[in-house]
């Protein structure tokens, strides 16, 4: 039975128009939540509308699936999406995916969200040419899901517990895939410890986001070299709640994957080279300190289409990339997952 | 054809009683001074002397200072507790 409270109007416009002035949407239209979609948005993930898929202790807010589904029916996602944001809200609301901090931040943090596994191409997650931009269903409404999840239910509002000084239009949205069959690299998920027949959502806090352009080298240490110089221009602070779980993300395009596939070059192996790069002694304001703890904390992630030389950076706000299993009712257990 | 939707809410952002700002005393003479100090840029050298400059130009009774340990989470329980029982008045500073 869902719990949502029900509203009647005499048509789209005017549920829109309401939608408007109750400030229920990113300022984007959205779909009318009605409890025939939400019912259909449950039943993919075989949840009960109670299920509680996490808290937010600072805002006395408790998340359930009822509230996901009904702001994914609104950001305009299919039914077969809904286990994507149900892990991906899992993944935001774990303690060090640290909700309050990277919402009400006034840096204006984001969130991406990383999907990788066999539910990309069930999907159409696009994980190719253009797809950290517009144009791809899966990816605008699952990202947006999570964030109206954030405004709606955790409150998120700018001017209330979204204390922004600029915001970002990251804030509307922000999902892609992996391109697990770039080259022979181990994607994201299985180096994090699940199952490569499994699906997954990585969901990462972003402090700010920079293209770290080269289109000199021609070697893996080049390409890497660029990224530690890029890296620590602008530095990973430490904090003491998150110790030494701070992760970056590096999104590496095409352009720069192809020197790593010819020469051999595993993730593990340029983790190995980064690390100690990354994290040697600074020597001033425009080399500061890259706080972390491990070279597993650095997350490669193969996307993009050919063209451009460039590998995205992805610095954290206050929060560990968190990734959580995309669950399916009659999904058959991995052997080897975690 | 009437449309039916569901609110998307955890419930009301505004007019929450959380939310509402404390009654403000008539002046300083006689109460504590709470500060949390958050950790970022020069919060606590800030404060510091924002304290300094309460008790030398106001008749204030104390300072209650909180350091959080972490900038990312609130202070803990027992800074709270500190706080709640010794401060009478306070002074939420943010920036960064």
């Amino acid at each position: 039975m869902l719990h949502a409270r029900r509203e009647e109007w005499p048509d789209a416009d005017a549920f829109l128009e309401a939608a408007y002035e109750r400030g229920w949407t990113d300022g984007l239209p959205v779909v009318p939540a009605t409890p025939e979609r939400v019912e259909a948005f449950l039943a993919t993930s075989g949840l009960a509308p109670d299920t509680v898929l996490g808290v937010v202790p600072t805002r006395e807010v408790t998340v359930t699936a009822e509230h996901a589904a009904i702001n994914s029916v609104m950001a305009g996602c299919r039914p077969e999406y809904f286990p994507v944001v149900v892990a991906a809200v899992r993944a935001h609301l774990d303690e060090h995916g640290n909700c309050h901090s990277t919402t009400g931040t006034l840096s204006g943090a984001a969130h991406a969200v990383i999907v990788n596994g066999p539910i990309r191409d069930e999907l159409d997650v696009a994980y190719g040419a253009g797809c950290l931009g517009p144009g791809f269903r899966a990816n605008a409404t699952i990202g947006r899901a999570l964030r109206l999840v954030i405004r709606n239910v955790c409150r998120a509002v700018p001017g209330f517990l979204d204390r922004a000084t600029f915001s970002w239009p990251l804030r509307y949205s922000f999902c892609f895939g992996e391109d697990e069959a770039a080259g022979d690299w181990t994607p994201l998920h299985v180096q994090r410890g699940y199952a490569p027949d499994q699906s997954t959502v990585t969901v990462h806090s972003i402090m700010r986001m920079v293209s770290a352009w080269d289109s000199s080298s021609r070697d893996p240490e080049g390409v890497l070299d660029t990224l530690v110089a890029e890296t620590r221009y602008h530095g990973i602070a430490g904090d003491a709640f998150l110790g030494d779980g701070v992760n970056v993300v590096y999104v590496m395009g095409r352009e720069h994957q192809r020197f790593f596939f010819d020469a051999g070059w595993s993730k593990e192996r340029m983790q190995a080279y980064l690390w100690p790069r990354l994290t040697a002694a600074t020597a001033g304001f425009h080399d500061r300190r890259v706080n972390l703890g491990h070279p597993e904390n650095i997350l490669i992630v193969a996307a993009g289409g050919a063209g451009m030389a460039e590998t995205w950076v992805l610095f954290p706000h206050l929060a560990w990339a968190v990734t959580r299993v995309v669950e399916r009712p009659g999904d058959v257990p991995s052997e080897t997952a975690r | 054809m009437s449309i039916v939707a569901l609110d998307p809410t955890s419930g009301p952002v505004e007019g929450t009683a959380r939310t509402r700002l404390a009654p403000r005393p008539p002046s300083l003479s006689g109460q504590r001074l709470g500060l949390v100090v958050n950790g970022l840029g020069c919060s606590e050298r800030f404060l510091d002397a924002l304290a300094a400059q309460l008790l030398a130009t106001t008749e204030l009774d104390g300072v209650v200072k909180v350091v959080k340990s972490s900038v990312s989470v609130p202070p803990d329980p027992g800074d709270w507790s500190r706080l709640t029982e010794g401060a009478t008045v306070a002074i939420t500073g943010f920036g960064g």
